[in-house]
């Protein structure tokens, strides 16, 4: 045979031809008896050659035709759809690119009056014969009954409607009825409520918006996005199947306008089957529940004390003792034998070094400033459930030192992402809202801190995720990798002991963790909190926020940037260390 | 020509370092690039991380590749001594896996050797071809058109076929019929048995669907007509059409991809690892893949052609067909054109006892073209 094809696929012909000049003549095994088969089976080699040619063929063919041509692609994002002027009067909901979150669907109910039905078993029949989960007895019944108004069945499909109606029984009417359907599920449960039996909203969206649901039927454009309200709890859901908990919350905030994209309450409740709620899953704890947030408030503490320039970004402070305010005493969950500059106080989440640097600013200072975070009065949102903050009082100098690291002062977590969002957005709160914004009105603006703090805090918070207590979550992956990518996610977390009778119980905690990201220019707060975790096996009995709330966290940004468009970047890229380094 | 009246072509006693000039580097280079191209994929799977995946992909070649030199450096005639010994092993192996092997997934495929796990039935896929190979040749047509000739190497086929069967494993042994299928189409089975075999297959098929397990039914139902049961058992097949048709023309871009990203997609380290790269890097780069792999299976073919035995030349085309059905299988699969079954692509998807198979049949197709001129003998040694 030729070498031909080798000089086709690169084999190496140098060491071909070394070998060629010895080689016996090929005819001479002419005679040999397996000749012919060698022949035989080069024909049939050629055969199976072109089959591999025509299935590789076929292959790119489909592949072309799957991918270009004929493609399912995603679905696109319904931006500016226009809903379908239907014959109802209740308003759609719709979440932010129009997905459909809350619709009204006209039906049909049959019912009879007996008086006019001539013969009642021949109706009944009939009835029975259309619509065959009806009993004849009962119908029957009905029938020759002696009421005026008896339902035959409710909420027909227009195609059973058609068929009743064509049985032309005297007798036999349709009441036009309209039923609230949630094509989202659960996913929205808290955020939109649910109607009651005569379409009345009762809760959530459906209550404080019923009357414009009611009059104006543009559907109703809401802040949240679909996509994110599912990743959210997804991941949350499975924090609390993971650690045993007895519940969650979740938000993300878009800080530059203030709208909530995602707003999740677990457990939740299917507003399509009201009757199966408890109290328990009908509560919102994302925006009713008010919580000590331990030490997430040590964000607040930090910028209040650099705001205000009672302290130095590197003072130390006296930590390496527990410190006694009463018949109480400040502990550290890790205790350190030398003093901690504020950098590392905030890195390692001391408390001692927290309640010594609200000493230095007294306790109006720190009223004033909570009352700028919006910590002291409920916030205003566009749902009848919000919860008002439990605000110490009278506010002593026990109380200072406490709400220093999160505890003795109770806010729901909506205020909270608010509060954070101000403070990495160079120092501007926004309210939180439901609403879609309309890109042309104003947001209300007030300023709670320089620029130059917020700067700070964002670098205090990077500071956590890349070395500090939130390491364990974000520090996936290589970290030394000069390619790893990352969403440069920045943050803090907080494990609060719940308070149970008079004093706090030590082993039902609550942990959340607030974050932003990215922090070279923060867009998206995001805040999860998971209630009364339990150590497992990957986390080593830990249940801090640290590996409970922190990986959530983790994990949500990571599926929810590239759908914001927020693009990774490499993670050890020096400019973006210089941007984070504290000096 | 005084080696050749002495009965000793001149690669009977090759030196090791020739050996090594004969080895066709640039296939081992293209070996390579594959490869690299699967860790490449695994490194985001794992949304750009080396763990779990990567890393330990590459180590597993590394171990694999010195395997592959190793057994093509190994002379032919050795292989060709001890191809009923090792089919023999891995036939044993196969009873032992339906005795005491570890279920796992619902299926009763893997031994637990501690350090890792054995899946005999890949094992066979070699060591059949291994078999069949030295068992056709020297064969004359004369011996392939008997019946009775026949009837051993069928009895090869149909044991470990029905073993494997057993596990329930129907994707392996489809492709082990395949590839023994089309060993005796090479060596020069007439085709009127073929049709016979066909045309009973084919009659078969009702008795079969009748012995079906019902995941296997609802597998070819979803084939044929996978929207039908879009979030159940259709799910798999949706799921990575929308990707490969979110792909488009150039992709997302690496570590890009939404639906495998996102996990809609699901198994993307393993089955469904094409459907990720074409998300990734859009048809364009499929089809280059495409072209990779298609130049891996010229290379097969062309060391097949260019060998001077039967037994290397059936050996070559046995491995190079096995390859062909795990990359045809695997990505007509994910493209919906064949039902879902659990075969990896070669090179590239994450696994362990597979590679090392798919590493060791390089191997021997290295060998074949190492040894494409050594002169054996109908028994199979050197013609002294």
């Amino acid at each position: 045979m030729s070498d031909a094809p080798f000089s086709l696929t690169g084999f190496d012909i140098a060491g071909m031809e070394r070998i060629q000049a010895p080689r016996p003549e090929g005819r001479v095994r002419l005679n040999n008896p397996t000749s012919h088969a060698l022949e035989q089976g080069r024909s049939r080699l050629l055969v199976t050659a072109a089959l591999f040619a025509l299935v590789l063929g076929a292959i790119g063919v489909r592949l072309a035709d799957t991918m270009v041509f004929s493609r399912e692609a995603e679905p696109p994002v319904a931006e500016n759809t226009t809903a379908r002027p239907l014959p109802v009067t209740r308003a759609e909901i719709t979440d932010r690119n129009g997905v459909l979150l809350a619709t009204s669907l006209a039906t049909a109910s049959a019912y009879a009056d007996p008086k006019l039905v001539i013969d009642a078993e021949e109706a009944a029949r009939k009835l029975v014969a259309t619509l065959p989960d009806l009993d004849y007895r009962q119908v029957l019944k009905d029938l020759k009954g002696e009421k005026r108004f008896v339902w035959i069945k409710r909420n027909l499909t227009p195609r059973q409607e058609f068929e009743v109606n064509k049985l032309g029984i005297p007798g036999v009417f349709f009441q036009q009825e309209e039923h609230r359907i949630y094509p989202q599920g659960s996913l929205t449960a808290h955020l939109i409520g649910l109607t009651g039996i005569d379409n009345n909203g009762l809760m959530g969206i459906e209550q404080s918006f019923d009357k414009r649901l009611r009059e104006n039927s543009e559907p109703l454009r809401l802040s949240i996005d679909v996509r994110l309200q599912h990743i959210m709890r997804k991941e949350i859901t499975q924090s609390i199947q993971d650690f045993n908990a007895i519940g969650g919350a979740g938000l993300i905030m878009d800080i530059k306008t203030g709208e909530i994209l995602s707003m999740v309450s677990l457990p939740d409740f299917d507003p399509q089957n009201p009757g199966e709620m408890h109290d328990d899953s009908k509560f919102n704890r994302a925006t009713l529940g008010v919580y000590e947030m331990g030490s997430v408030f040590k964000i607040l503490n930090t910028a209040i004390a650099l705001e205000t320039g009672s302290v130095k970004l590197h003072e130390t402070f006296e930590t390496n003792h527990p410190l006694k305010i009463g018949r109480f005493t400040i502990h550290d969950d890790e205790p350190v034998n030398y003093w901690m500059d504020v950098v590392d106080i905030f890195r390692k989440s001391s408390n001692i070094g927290s309640a010594k640097m609200a000493e230095k600013f007294g306790i109006d200072v720190q009223r004033d400033y909570m009352g700028r975070f919006g910590m002291l009065k409920a916030p205003s949102l566009e749902i009848p459930e919000v919860g008002a903050p439990l605000v110490p009082n009278p506010w002593r100098q026990t109380t200072l030192l406490t709400v220093a690291f999160g505890h003795g002062i109770s806010v729901s977590p909506i205020q909270m992402v608010s509060a954070v969002g101000a403070v990495v957005d160079g120092g501007i709160l926004r309210p939180a809202t439901l609403l879609k914004r309309d890109p042309n009105t104003e947001i209300p603006e007030t300023r709670v801190i320089s620029p130059q703090t917020s700067a700070i805090l964002r670098k205090l918070m990077r500071l956590v995720v890349t070395e500090g207590t939130g390491k364990t979550a974000f520090g996936t992956g290589d970290l030394k990798a000069p390619d790893t990518l990352d969403y440069l996610v920045g943050g803090k977390t907080g494990t609060a002991e719940k308070v149970s009778g008079k004093g706090y119980a030590h082993k039902s905690l609550r942990t959340s963790f607030a974050g932003a990201f990215p922090m070279t220019d923060p867009r998206y707060v995001v805040f999860v909190m998971v209630d009364e975790p339990h150590g497992n096996k990957k986390s080593f009995g830990f249940a801090t926020a640290g590996w409970v709330a922190a990986p959530a966290v983790q994990r949500i940004v990571w599926q929810a940037a590239p759908l914001l468009g927020v693009k990774p970047v490499v993670r050890n890229d020096p400019e973006v260390l210089q941007a984070m380094a504290i000096n | 020509m005084m080696n050749l009246d002495m009965g000793l072509d001149p690669q009977s006693n090759m030196s090791l370092s020739e050996k090594l000039g004969q080895i066709s580097w640039s296939l081992v280079l293209l070996i390579t690039a594959v490869a690299c191209i699967g860790f490449a994929m695994l490194y985001s799977a794992a949304n750009g991380n080396f763990d779990p995946w990567a890393t330990r992909q590459i180590m597993r070649f590394a171990v694999g590749a010195v395997i592959m030199l190793v057994v093509a450096l190994i002379d032919i005639r050795i292989w060709l001594k001890f191809s009923y010994f090792l089919y023999g092993i891995a036939f044993f192996l196969l009873i032992v896996v339906e005795v005491m092997g570890h279920v796992g997934m619902g299926a009763q495929r893997w031994i637990d050797l501690g350090f890792m796990q054995l899946q005999p039935s890949e094992l066979m896929k070699v060591t059949l071809v291994m078999a069949l190979a030295r068992y056709f040749h020297g064969a004359s047509l004369e011996d392939t058109g008997r019946i009775t000739f026949l009837i051993p190497a069928l009895i090869m086929i149909v044991a470990p076929v029905c073993l494997v069967l057993l596990q329930p494993n129907l994707g392996t042994s489809l492709m082990l019929l395949m590839v023994s299928g089309a060993i005796f189409w090479l060596v020069g089975v007439r085709l009127w048995k073929f049709a016979l075999v066909i045309g009973g297959v084919l009659a078969a098929i009702p008795v079969i669907w009748h012995f079906m397990h019902d995941y296997q039914r609802n597998r070819v139902n979803t084939f044929l007509n996978p929207e039908n049961d879009p979030l159940g058992h259709g799910y798999h097949i949706m799921q990575s059409k929308i990707a490969l048709g979110s792909g488009g023309m150039f992709g997302k871009g690496f570590l890009m991809g939404s639906q495998s990203h996102l996990n809609f997609l699901p198994e993307k380290q393993t089955d469904f690892i094409f459907t990720m790269l074409a998300e990734e890097m859009g048809m364009v780069g499929a089809l280059v893949f495409l072209a990779l792999y298609t130049l891996l299976l010229v290379y097969g073919y062309v060391i097949a052609m260019r060998c001077r035995h039967q037994y290397g030349r059936l050996v070559a085309m046995g491995l190079t067909v096995n390859l062909f059905l795990y990359m045809f299988i695997n990505i007509a699969m994910v493209m919906g054109l064949i039902p879902v079954v659990g075969v990896p692509l070669p090179l590239i998807s994450y696994g362990g006892s597979s590679a090392l198979t798919v590493m060791t049949g390089f191997g021997l197709l290295l060998c074949v073209h190492v040894h494409r001129d050594v002169r054996m003998s109908r028994r199979g040694m050197s013609d002294f």
